[in-house]
């Protein structure tokens, strides 16, 4: 069955896609937990709606425009934050029902059932073309770079930024790059788990690595390590038995995370 | 204290800190209001007055993390951007998740500069007066008294000029509150750093510092403890019920941690 399926070029292609896409949301998903904004996700990838709805009832490529929308959204979402004080969540919860009806409204301009639409709000390993791998190979290896350079600078800025900025961290930079970073990799990975369900993705690794690991290098290799399991156990599950890819992936994710519930709760007693 | 080369020649007589005519503020709101002196090289020194009163903001304002409205601030007659690296920093409040997986050697870590040797971190944990295996506990499993350590290693790591530090006590007990009191003066003392520290803890302050700055949105007083904190400026800057008792609560120098009693 496995050879059956590694054989699939659509299957090819998804699996590659999800492991890039698995180590770029799980190394970025450590920020999202540092930072305690796990809504960002979810607030990203329901905005995107409104980029694809757009780019739908034009006629253009989707991708590329819901990826323009979520990092204009992402960018907005950090000046007000910055400008305003309001708790990043909260924002969030504004741009991502704001967006989301921008994108209702303009679907209801378009006739009749859009099989794009509904394979974005739901994910398609069938979906991922080659130009999208290229697109999400290329993102990966670009935001690989930028970890390793700033990796450290990163973690001062989310984790004390007042003291990082003292000792001449660009926290500033950073935080606005780190927010690209996110809005792009959430996007990308809608083409496979949907906007639904990405959010997970980027949570749900770093979650169960966070309960059962004592330093931040444990921490980073076993959210990366996880994320992957998820992938790869996820999308074979799925082929195996016929399943939803996207929620199959999601389902051995919170699997994954109760079990590390379990562990960390048995550590204590 | 430290082996590199300030951005301009040390000159004795150039104060480590000067603010002068100093003004901050938020929309219509005057926290600040024309405030001016000099902290000089090698001395310890204290910014105190009531809650509210501008003391963080100060501080703040002289790390560069809040603009000036009017006034300019020197750190050895540069400007903060230009001479960070010869200022350590210990924030008032440092609000972490306590489960988050890192530790203490990390942590010290994500502070270090590129030219500071990787052993600092262990001599820096041994000069606060922690054992060196604190590096491989989480951090959050630290007692209140040890993180408040740690941070004062993570500020002095890369072995600053001057040390800011912002309500290092808050939040500690007596007995590490002597601890960290130890430590500053075994740092101003054993190796040279100006000390500017922010307290709302008059006696503390007029036992370990060699000049107070008296704030409540403008600058009260200023000088030694002795001269400037008379009856009438402490009861003009923190109002009729506020009393004085002095603390003499003194150590040998070079032994900051060093009491024959443990202040984790």
């Amino acid at each position: 069955m496995l050879a059956e399926m590694l054989a699939q070029p659509f299957m090819q292609r998804a699996l590659v896609a999800g492991v890039l896409l698995a180590a770029l949301l799980a190394s970025l998903g450590l920020f999202v937990m540092l930072r305690k904004m796990a809504f960002f996700g979810d607030g990203i990838a329901h905005s995107s709606l409104a980029g694809i709805a757009l780019a739908v009832l034009l006629g253009w490529a989707p991708l590329p425009v819901a990826v323009a929308w979520a990092v204009a959204v992402a960018l907005f979402i950090y000046w007000l934050e910055r400008s305003t004080q309001l708790h990043s969540d909260t924002l969030i919860g504004i741009f991502f029902t704001a967006s989301l009806a921008i994108g209702v409204i303009l679907m209801s301009f378009t006739n009749g059932y859009q099989p794009e639409l509904v394979s974005y709000l739901f994910g398609s390993i069938l979906s991922v073309r080659a130009n999208d791998l290229l697109v999400i190979a290329l993102f990966s290896a670009a935001v690989a770079i930028w970890l390793a350079w700033s990796y450290r600078d990163l973690v001062y800025a989310s984790f004390a930024p007042d003291s990082a900025e003292v000792s001449g961290v660009p926290v500033r930079a950073q935080t606005a790059a780190l927010y690209v970073a996110l809005a792009v990799a959430t996007v990308l990975g809608v083409k496979i788990l949907g906007l639904i369900l990405i959010p997970a993705l980027l949570v749900l690794p770093s979650a169960a690595s966070l309960m059962v690991t004592t330093s931040l290098k444990g921490y980073f290799i076993l959210s990366v390590v996880l994320a992957e399991v998820m992938i790869l156990g996820g999308l074979t599950i799925s082929y195996a038995y016929d399943l939803p890819s996207g929620a199959t992936v999601i389902l051995l994710g919170a699997a994954l995370f109760f079990l590390a519930a379990l562990s960390n709760r048995a550590a204590h007693e | 204290m430290t082996s590199k080369p300030l951005p301009t020649t040390n000159n004795g007589n150039l104060p480590a800190i000067a603010v002068r005519d100093c003004s901050v503020g938020f929309g219509k709101n005057v926290i600040l209001d024309n405030v001016s002196f000099d902290v000089q090289q090698g001395q310890v020194a204290a910014i105190i007055g009531p809650n509210g009163s501008g003391k963080t903001t100060l501080m703040r304002a002289i790390i560069g993390l809040l603009p000036l409205r009017a006034g300019e601030i020197r750190i050895f007659g540069k400007h903060f951007h230009a001479v960070r690296d010869h200022v350590g920093y210990v924030p008032q409040r440092f609000d972490f998740d306590r489960n988050f997986p890192i530790t203490v050697g990390e942590f010290l870590e994500l502070a270090r500069h590129r030219h500071c040797p990787k052993d600092r971190v262990v001599t820096k944990i041994r000069e606060v007066g922690l054992s060196p295996d604190i590096v491989m506990a989480r951090l959050g499993t630290l007692s209140g008294g040890q993180l408040q350590r740690v941070l004062v290693a993570q500020a002095i790591l890369n072995e600053p000029q001057i040390l800011l530090m912002d309500e290092p006590t808050s939040g500690v007990d007596i007995a590490g509150e002597a601890t960290l009191n130890d430590i500053i003066q075994h740092l101003n003392k054993k190796h040279g750093t100006t000390v500017l520290l922010v307290s709302h803890d008059i006696a503390m302050v007029s036992a370990l510092v060699d000049n107070v700055i008296c704030v409540n949105r403008q600058l009260l007083c200023y000088g030694p403890p002795r001269d400037a904190l008379t009856a009438v400026k402490i009861n003009e800057l923190f109002g009729p019920q506020s009393a004085f008792y002095e603390h003499r609560h003194e150590h040998p120098v070079g032994q900051p941690y060093d009491h024959g009693h443990d202040h984790a």
